[in-house]
């Protein structure tokens, strides 16, 4: 079992490993040069060298890579082209507000789905699962921001609940954020949702229908024990790696949601620092993304070795 | 509780009153718009203490009708009409609640395969606590002779073997101390050795504690050890209802004739051919030329799993025309050694060689001239073929690959071919496998592998998972390619019954290595290993008084030394040596190390 976790947990760190590298590269070869790009093209070559410079860009790229991650295990990503200021700072605080949707959206989501799932699986064929399954269906079909935008036409312009914009900069309070945040979040959870329900619906009809769920029902046992203790176990872990592959995908559906609602989060972030050239932070956020993969599908082959006892019990005879 | 039940029910005792009563009962099933039959008017009472068998044929509804005596009917199955009564309750009128009691309490059901049956993400010692509450854990895996119930109860169901996995079952079932207990084919998917055990162990219970049981099987074997009556069902229809004695003396329905005709029995001497009305002839074995060339040639094969040892140092030659039968319980190597010569697994050691090449390379590096000439028949033939092809286009596809038709339009040809070859209609050549029946699956996965015109084919179980009927007729198939084919045949089966009837040779394994060989009459008149005679004891004939064909088995111990491995006995039948287990050694290391693998 410990080898197990073991293994799981290098096979993380070399994927960290592999795609800090590809991040780095990947931005390295994007065309034009960063001291050209800030200085503008009339800059004077003794500006632009000297500049280069500065930025260390005259030093082989391995060297820099080094550098870079040097620093990004000690939590220093260099400092931001445009502001001046250090580039950890500055990401914490957007992924912070980001975090406040993920944990909401999550929260609701994957719970929500999993329940609605479960229950369009044990009611198969009938009118709860045909409504569940239809409207996850639609769920799935349409894009975020479209999602989005309903939404504000429903509870911020139609009914005036929740705002439609947030008007408070990075630096904003959770407080302040609170109201702002359950759009967004029912928004991506909408999307997210159907992919969940449907996983969970097709797990729960096949183990339901499989000779150990019949066994413990004609061993005389209630509807709610065979459920709970003899299905959900196998029926949840192939919907395990959907909802890491779900939550995972949040860093990518809350970039666009973000800017739908103007919501001062990493989303946003990325894509100014993408507009501003500014690559110390389109590193740094490029690389959490890359965290947040990991770590989400780590998490999820742990949680199926709970759920499985012949990965618990490898190894022992 | 008390039994004051006869312990041993005898014939034709006064009927007690039914414990189990089932009236005129009619169940369909809901498919593609329209309801088929599939129990249709099936009546039988059971008393307390005695046994029922219900037997039948794949799709006979058999155990349809078992499962009703728990009030369980399939999804998409309903009740047309009739009763079931179990202890005075018409199961099917009872509310949820009484249900749920009489399945907890009064009737019990083990099912077919334990190791689907059993909750994978749950320990067997609570599985087994929530059936009943009566009696401890412990008490009941002891009850079911399983050693070291504490640490057992403690295990997941994979970390059990097959035959642990059904006394499991067994023991989950009689938690609740039910007064019916409903055997879904309890042994199907076990070996000789272990189905012996558990048949005892659930006779010795039901007799132990008064139990009425209803046995579902389609093996007869296993009918006529341990029922009182039986019941033969065909689609649906009770075809013919006896005490069991008189069925297996003189059944009267030309099915039930034909059905106990096919049984391979040890006492055959050749392959039995069964008419319609269950004559039956058995045809002497095919003589294989003296000078028949080897087709295939295994010197001291040995195969590994990682660190276990599947397969060790094992010896043989298969001749053209010639069925050599590899004999052995699961685990005992028998299929690995097989796959290995299909190219599937690289043995470790050892030569395997063909008359035009060598076979110890894995398939993928074997020429394609070689490939074609040795192929695999599966077990399964219903997960063998892809279930998106029609089955036409399954036999084609070899065809075209080894290039042994020049173009389409003679692939179809030569395909249609194959398919009359195997004896079946060739407008089947353009379903799809899940359109057909087993034993029709089975022969396209025949004509399959011989779209190559091989000289060798290695059959892996392939009549296990068929009817006995059906199996007959497949038997047959074989052995009528191999005269016509002068096909080298290796023929993986546990059955000994089915062995003797079509091989010419058999090599008897243990835990990977081969502790008896020889002509195949030499060996069953006179099995000469201990292990040998543990196998045909276990085997059962479709026969109440059928006596055990050895009776004795010594406890024993491996005896081989390097260099002096074999007792001779003439005339290729040799037995690996032995001697009784009086004293106190420790087992020979070769032949005990190998628990694990691939069966």
């Amino acid at each position: 079992m410990l080898a197990f976790v073991a293994r799981r947990v290098a096979a993380a760190i070399g994927t960290l490993f592999l795609s800090s590298v590809l991040v780095f590269l990947a931005l390295q070869a994007l065309p034009g040069d960063v001291a050209t790009q800030i200085l503008g093209k009339d800059a004077t070559p003794d500006a632009v060298a000297t500049l280069r410079k500065q930025l260390g860009l005259d030093q082989p790229a391995w060297e820099r890579y080094f550098d870079w991650i040097k620093g990004a295990l000690h939590g220093d990503f260099g400092t931001s082209l445009v502001s001046g200021k250090p580039v950890g700072g500055e990401v914490a605080q957007y992924l912070a507000n980001s975090a406040l949707i993920a944990v909401v959206t999550i929260l609701f989501a994957v719970t929500g789905s999993l329940v609605l799932g479960i229950l369009a699986g044990l009611y198969r064929d009938r009118w709860a699962d045909h409504l569940i399954s239809t409207v996850s269906l639609v769920g799935m079909s349409v894009p975020e921001f479209v999602v989005a935008t309903v939404l504000v036409l429903c509870f911020s312009v139609a009914l005036p609940w929740f705002p439609a914009v947030v008007l408070y900069g990075p630096d904003a309070s959770v407080g302040q954020l609170l109201p702002a945040v359950w759009l967004p979040a029912l928004a991506l959870a909408i999307v997210m949702a159907a992919y969940i329900v449907r996983m969970a619906r097709t797990s729960v009809i096949d183990v339901m229908a499989g000779e150990y769920v019949t066994t413990a029902r004609l061993k005389g046992l209630s509807t709610w024990r065979v459920v709970t203790r003899h299905a959900l176990p196998s029926a949840l872990l192939p919907t395990l790696h959907v909802i890491a592959l779900n939550v995972a995908w949040l860093v990518g559906g809350v970039a666009v949601v973000e800017n739908v609602f103007n919501y001062p989060g990493i989303g946003k972030l990325m894509l100014t620092s993408v507009q501003n050239r500014d690559l110390p932070v389109v590193q740094a956020v490029a690389l959490i993304s890359a965290v947040v993969y990991v770590v989400c599908n780590l998490a999820a082959d742990l949680g199926a070795m709970a759920l499985n006892p012949k990965l618990r019990t490898r190894g022992r005879t | 509780m008390t039994s004051t039940q006869p312990m041993t029910p005898t014939e034709g005792e006064p009927a007690a009153p039914p414990v189990v009563s089932v009236d005129s009962l009619s169940v369909s099933y809901r498919s593609g718009g329209r309801d088929l039959p599939v129990v249709h008017d099936v009546s039988f009472e059971l008393a307390q203490g005695r046994t029922l068998a219900l037997v039948g044929e794949s799709g006979s509804g058999k155990s349809t009708v078992a499962a009703t005596l728990l009030g369980h009917l399939r999804h998409g199955s309903r009740l047309d009409g009739g009763t079931v009564r179990v202890a005075g309750h018409d199961v099917f009128a009872l509310p949820a609640r009484e249900l749920r009691r009489l399945r907890g309490g009064t009737v019990a059901m083990v099912a077919q395969n334990a190791g689907h049956a059993l909750t994978p993400s749950m320990r067997v010692g609570r599985q087994i606590a929530e059936a009943g509450s009566d009696v401890p854990v412990l008490d009941l895996l002891e009850q079911v002779r399983l050693p070291r119930p504490a640490d057992l109860a403690r295990r997941y169901p994979h970390e059990l073997s097959g035959g642990q996995q059904q006394r499991v079952a067994i023991a989950m079932a009689l938690a609740a101390r039910p007064r019916v207990l409903v055997l879904d084919e309890p042994t199907t998917g076990l070996d000789v050795v272990t189905q012996r055990g558990i048949l005892d162990l659930v006779a010795a219970l039901r007799d132990e504690l008064g139990l009425a049981a209803v046995l579902v099987s389609h093996d007869l074997g296993v009918v006529a050890r341990m029922a009182d009556e039986v019941s033969v069902l065909r689609s649906g229809r009770v075809v013919e209802s006896a005490p069991t004695r008189a069925l297996f003396a003189g059944a009267e329905q030309p099915y039930t004739k034909r059905l106990l005709a096919s049984v391979p029995r040890l006492t055959d001497d050749g392959l039995a051919l069964v008419g319609d009305n269950g004559e039956r002839e058995v045809r002497a074995r095919a003589v294989v030329d003296a000078d028949a060339p080897v087709a295939v040639s295994a010197q001291d094969v040995t195969v590994d799993y990682g660190t276990a040892r599947a397969v060790h140092g094992v010896t043989f030659d298969v001749r053209r025309g010639e069925i050599v039968a590899l004999v052995g319980e699961s685990g005992s190597g028998k299929s690995t050694l097989a796959w290995s010569l299909a190219g599937l697994r690289a043995p470790s050691g050892g030569t395997m060689t063909h008359g035009s090449g060598d076979l110890a390379r894995p398939a993928r590096r074997r020429p394609a001239a070689l490939r074609r000439l040795v192929q695999l028949v599966f077990q399964n033939a219903d997960t063998s073929l892809n279930p998106r092809r029609t089955v036409g286009d399954a036999i084609r596809r070899p065809l075209r690959f080894f290039g042994t038709a020049p173009d389409r339009r003679s692939a179809h040809a030569r395909a249609l071919d194959l398919v009359r070859d195997v004896r079946l209609d060739p407008a089947l050549a353009d379903r799809l496998p899940a359109q057909l029946s087993g034993g029709q699956r089975q022969r396209i996965g025949i004509a399959r592998a011989l779209a190559g015109e091989p000289d060798v084919l290695i059959a892996d179980e392939i009549t296990t998972a068929l009817d006995v009927s059906v199996q007959a007729e497949v038997l047959r198939l074989l052995d009528d390619l191999r005269r016509e084919r002068q096909l080298a045949c290796l023929f993986i089966s546990h059955d000994l019954a089915v062995v003797r009837g079509i091989a010419d040779r058999v090599l008897v394994l243990r835990h990977g290595v081969v502790v008896e060989e020889g002509p195949t009459e030499a060996v069953f008149a006179d099995p000469a290993h201990p292990y040998t005679r543990e196998l045909m004891a276990a085997a059962l004939e479709p026969d109440p008084d059928a006596r055990p064909l050895v009776e004795d088995v010594p406890d024993w111990t491996d005896a081989a030394q390097p260099g002096d491995v074999w007792t001779d006995h003439g005339g290729g039948h040799r037995v690996r040596r032995w001697r009784p287990a009086d004293t106190s050694d420790t087992p020979d290391a070769a032949v005990t190390s190998v628990s694990e693998g691939v069966s």
